[in-house]
C-alpha cells in the first residue's frame, strides 16, 4: 500500500480534508511527472465495484415501497452510485425486497442465476430474512437464504429507507474488506 | 333502512319460494339462503329484477364447517348501486358436489370462483376455466380448509447439486404456538407440564 | 408470391418486470404487436394471510391488513376495524372517528401520489416520480409521528385508534396540506396536457359503465367510466357523513380519465383533511370499554385491575360475539371489504378479504384485447394494481 500504512484505515475511504487533498495532489503530480500512477489492482477493482453497485429492482412486496423511497428524492441512493437496473444481466446486487413465496422462488432463483459474477445479495425486511410475520404460512419461503446466498440482512418490517441505505453501505464495507478479484 | 330490507327479504322469499330456503337479517345485513342447484336462477333474478338490481358481484368466498354434513358454504356478496343495498346469498355444498357457476350471470365471478376452488376445493360446474389461481403451480390440497395445517405440508429450498428448487416435507425448528383460551383455568395449561408433574407427585404421595 | 403461415406468439410478461407493479406474470398471446389475449397469473405473492388471520387474535390480525395494500396501509385496517366493531357492537368516540378519517385520507393521498407517479414513469415520465416521493415522505413523517411506523401503522384498532396525536402534529399537517395543491398543480403541468402522456393514455383501455358493473369494478376505475358511486357518500362510515366533498366522475372510462379522476380525488382529499383538522373534537380516541381497548399506560402503573385488563387483552384478546358481517370501505383503489365470520371465540373463524385490485386485474383481458403491447403496461398502471392485496 503506497499511501496509507495504518492497518486500521486499510480499505476505508479517506474523508475530505487536507489529508485527502495532499494525497490527491501527490497523485496528480506523479501523473504529470511520469504519466502513470501505481496502485494495487484489487484496491482499484474494489473501488470501482463499490462505487457503482447497480441493484436489480426486485421489489416483491411492502419493502419494495421503502426501496423505491430509498432510490428517490429524499434518500437518493444515486449518491452512492446505486442505480436500479431492471435487468439481471446489468446488475451487481439484488435487493430482495419483500416476501418470497413458494410460487415466486423458482423465478427468483432464475433471476439470480442470470446475474453476472461478481454478484451480491441484500435481503431486505423480516420476510426475506426469515419469513417474519408470515413465517408459519403454507406458501412462504422461510427466508430467502434457503434459495440464494445472502450477504447483508436488513432487519425491519419494513426497514426504513434509511435502514436500506445503511445496508447498502454495509455491503460496500464488506466488499472492501473481503473483496478479491475472483469470488 | 331495516324495514325496507325486511320487505326486500320477504319479497325475495315470496317470489323465489322454490329456490330460496330462507332469508334473515342480522346486523342490518340481508342474507338469503338458496338451494344449490338453482343458484344461477336466484342470482339472475337478483340482478335483473327492478326491486333488486344487484348488478355488481363484489365477492364470492367459501367458508368451511367441517362438522356439518354439507361442509362448505359458498357466499355471494352482491351490491346494488341503484338501490344502495347489499345482499348476501349463501349456498351449501360438499367437496364432491359441484355448484353451478355464476360466470354466465356476472363475468366477475370467474376469478372469484377459481379462488374458492383453489382454496377450498369447491367445484363449479360450467366454469370456463377452473384452474388454480393463488397457490403454487402443482400445489396439492386446499389450504383454507380447516383440516389443512397452517404451515402446509411442503417447504422449499434450492438444491446445489440438482441446481434447482426442491420441495421437502416441512420441518420447523419451532412449531407454531397456538394457545387454548377456551377451556377454563383448570387442569394443565398447555406448556405447563411442571404442574402435571407436581400433580402426579402429589397423587403418588397421597397413595 | 407464396403464402406464409403466421403463428401467434405467446409472450411471458413478468413475474419480474419493472412495470408489473410487483410480481405479476402475464401470459400474452400476441398477433404481431397486437395483444389477442391476456392471461394474468397471480398468486406469486400469495402469503396465506386469510389462513394466518384464523390463527391470530383479532388484535394480532390488524397488522396483516397493513401489509395487504402496502401503498395505502391505513385504509385496509379501516375495513377490519369497522367489521370487528360491528360484531362487537361498539361505537367509536368522535375524536377517534375524525382521526381515522384524517389518516384514511392521508392514505388516499399516499396511494394516488404513488399510483400517478409510477404510472407516469411506466409511460415515460421520470420527473413526477422524484417529486411525488418527496410528498410521500412528508406523509410518512406524519404517520411516524402518530403511530411510530412510517408505513405499516397498525393505528386503526377495533374500538378507535391506538394513540392520540402528539402536540403540534395537527399544525404541521395543516401546513403541509395548504402547500400540497401546489404539488398537484405542478404534476398537472407535466402530465395533463402533455402530448406524449395523452398519446399513451387517451382512448386506451376504454371500458363502459355496463362492463364495469359486470366485471365488479369499483373505486376510481368505476368512477372514470362515469358512474357516480362512492361508498364514502353512499354508505358513509365513521365521520364521512359530516364531511363536505365532491366525487369526481370521468366520462370515457379510458386510462386518461382514470388518471384525471385520481388527480381530482387528491384535491378532494385536501378538502377533507382540512375539515378534519378544523373540526376535530376533543375527547377520547378509543372506546372506553376495558374489555376491548387497553387502559392508559399511567393507569396501569397504579391500578391492578388495569394491569389485568392489559394482560388479558394482549394475550387472550377479546371474545367477539358469534355472527358475520360484510363491511366495506372506500379504499383508494375501490371497494375494500372484509367478510368476517365469528364463532364467539377470540379468533376470527373466517376472514375473507375482498380486494378491489382482484376484480380490476381480472378485467385486464377485457381492457387489453386488441391493443398494442405497450398499452398493456399503460392499462396495468392505470388500474392501480398492488399485489399485496390481490394475492393476499
Amino acid at each position: 500500500m503506497g499511501v496509507t500504512t495504518d492497518p486500521a484505515r486499510l480499505g476505508a475511504p479517506l474523508p475530505p480534508g487536507p489529508q485527502q487533498d495532499a494525497i490527491l495532489e501527490q497523485v496528480a503530480a506523479e501523473l504529470t511527472d511520469k504519466g502513470f500512477v501505481l496502485a494495487q489492482l484489487d484496491k482499484v477493482v474494489n473501488w470501482a465495484r463499490t462505487g457503482s453497485m447497480w441493484p436489480m429492482t426486485f421489489g416483491l412486496a411492502c419493502c419494495a415501497v421503502e426501496m423505491i423511497h430509498a432510490y428517490c428524492s429524499r434518500y437518493d441512493l444515486d449518491r452512492f452510485g446505486v442505480v436500479p437496473r431492471p435487468s439481471p444481466r446489468q446488475s451487481d446486487v439484488i435487493i430482495v425486497a419483500g416476501t418470497l413465496t413458494n410460487k415466486m422462488a423458482p423465478a427468483f432463483r432464475k433471476v439470480y442465476d442470470q446475474m453476472a459474477e461478481p454478484r451480491w445479495v441484500i435481503s431486505m425486511g423480516s420476510c426475506a430474512n426469515g419469513g417474519g410475520y408470515y413465517h408459519y404460512s403454507y406458501s412462504v419461503v422461510r427466508g430467502c437464504d434457503r434459495v440464494i446466498p445472502v450477504d447483508v440482512y436488513v432487519p425491519g418490517c419494513p426497514p426504513t429507507a434509511e435502514a436500506l441505505v445503511y445496508g447498502v453501505l454495509q455491503l460496500q464495507k464488506k466488499i472492501r474488506r473481503t473483496g478479491t478479484l475472483w469470488r | 333502512m331495516d324495514l325496507a330490507l325486511r320487505d326486500l327479504g320477504d319479497f325475495i322469499a315470496d317470489t323465489l319460494h322454490k329456490e330460496v330456503t330462507g332469508t334473515e337479517i342480522r346486523l342490518d345485513e340481508l342474507m338469503v339462503e338458496a338451494k344449490r342447484d338453482s343458484i344461477v336462477r336466484v342470482l339472475t333474478f337478483l340482478r335483473d329484477d327492478a326491486n333488486c338490481k344487484f348488478r355488481q358481484m363484489v365477492d364470492i368466498c367459501g367458508v368451511d364447517y367441517p362438522e356439518d354434513a354439507e361442509r362448505f358454504e359458498v357466499v355471494y356478496n352482491l351490491l346494488s348501486l341503484s338501490h344502495n343495498r347489499r345482499v348476501r346469498v349463501k349456498v351449501r355444498t360438499t367437496a364432491e358436489v359441484p355448484v353451478p357457476s355464476a360466470t354466465g350471470v356476472y363475468s366477475a365471478a370467474n376469478w372469484f370462483e377459481r379462488e374458492v376452488w383453489d382454496l377450498y376445493g369447491v367445484m363449479f360446474s360450467g366454469h370456463p376455466d377452473l384452474r388454480r389461481i393463488m397457490t403454487d403451480y402443482g400445489f396439492e390440497g386446499h389450504p383454507l380448509r380447516k383440516d389443512f395445517p397452517l404451515t402446509g405440508y411442503v417447504e422449499l429450498r434450492y438444491d446445489d447439486e440438482q441446481k434447482r428448487v426442491v420441495y421437502e416435507p416441512v420441518s420447523l425448528p419451532q412449531e407454531f404456538r397456538s394457545y387454548d383460551f377456551l377451556s377454563p383455568w383448570e387442569g394443565v395449561l398447555p406448556g405447563d407440564e411442571k404442574a402435571l408433574e407436581a400433580d402426579a407427585k402429589g397423587e403418588g404421595e397421597g397413595a | 408470391m407464396t403464402e406464409t403461415q403466421i403463428k401467434n406468439l405467446t409472450l411471458n410478461f413478468g413475474p419480474q418486470h419493472p412495470s408489473a407493479h410487483g410480481v405479476l406474470r402475464m401470459v400474452l398471446e400476441m398477433d404481431g404487436e397486437i395483444v389477442e389475449r391476456a392471461d394474468p397469473h397471480i398468486g406469486l405473492l400469495h402469503r396465506g394471510t386469510e389462513k394466518l388471520i384464523e390463527y391470530k387474535t383479532y388484535l394480532q390480525a390488524v397488522p396483516y391488513f397493513d401489509r395487504l395494500d402496502y401503498v395505502a396501509p391505513q385504509n385496509m385496517e379501516h375495513a377490519f376495524a369497522i367489521g370487528v366493531e360491528k360484531l362487537l357492537g361498539c361505537e367509536v368516540p368522535p375524536r377517534g372517528q375524525y382521526l381515522r378519517v384524517l389518516y384514511a385520507e392521508l392514505g388516499r393521498v399516499l396511494n394516488h401520489v404513488f399510483n400517478i407517479v409510477a404510472y407516469a414513469m411506466d409511460v415515460g415520465a421520470m420527473t413526477p416520480m422524484l417529486w411525488g416521493m418527496e410528498e410521500r415522505e412528508r406523509i410518512f413523517e406524519f404517520c411516524e409521528r402518530v403511530s411510530g411506523a412510517r408505513m405499516h401503522m397498525n393505528y386503526f384498532r377495533p374500538g378507535g385508534v391506538s394513540k392520540d396525536m402528539p402536540d403540534g402534529l395537527a399544525e404541521d399537517i395543516m401546513t403541509w396540506v395548504e402547500a400540497f395543491p401546489k404539488f398537484i398543480d405542478d404534476v398537472e403541468t407535466l402530465l395533463t396536457e402533455n402530448r406524449i402522456f395523452k398519446q399513451r393514455t387517451v382512448d386506451i383501455g376504454r371500458i363502459t359503465p355496463d362492463q364495469c358493473m359486470d366485471w365488479g369494478f369499483t373505486g376510481p376505475n368505476l368512477r372514470a367510466a362515469g358512474v357516480a358511486w362512492d361508498l364514502r357518500k353512499a354508505q358513509p362510515y365513521d365521520a364521512y357523513a359530516k364531511m363536505d366533498f365532491d366525487v369526481p366522475i370521468g366520462k370515457n372510462g379510458d386510462c386518461y380519465d382514470r388518471y384525471l379522476v385520481r388527480m381530482y380525488e387528491m384535491r378532494e382529499c385536501v378538502k377533507i383533511i382540512k375539515q378534519c383538522l378544523n373540526e376535530m373534537p376533543p375527547g377520547p380516541v378509543r372506546v372506553d370499554d376495558r374489555k376491548i381497548s387497553p387502559p392508559k399506560r399511567g393507569e396501569m402503573k397504579s391500578s391492578m385491575e388495569a394491569l389485568i385488563h392489559h394482560f388479558k387483552l394482549y394475550t387472550e384478546g377479546y371474545h367477539v360475539p358469534a355472527g358475520e358481517t360484510y363491511s366495506a370501505v372506500e379504499a383508494p383503489k375501490g371497494e375494500f371489504a372484509v367478510y368476517l365470520v365469528s364463532d364467539g371465540t377470540n379468533k376470527p373463524y373466517r376472514c375473507k378479504i375482498r380486494s378491489p385490485g382482484y376484480a380490476h386485474l381480472q378485467g385486464m383481458d377485457l381492457l387489453t384485447k386488441g391493443h398494442m403491447l405497450a398499452d398493456a403496461v399503460a392499462n396495468l398502471g392505470s388500474l392501480d394494481i398492488v399485489f399485496g392485496e390481490i394475492d393476499r
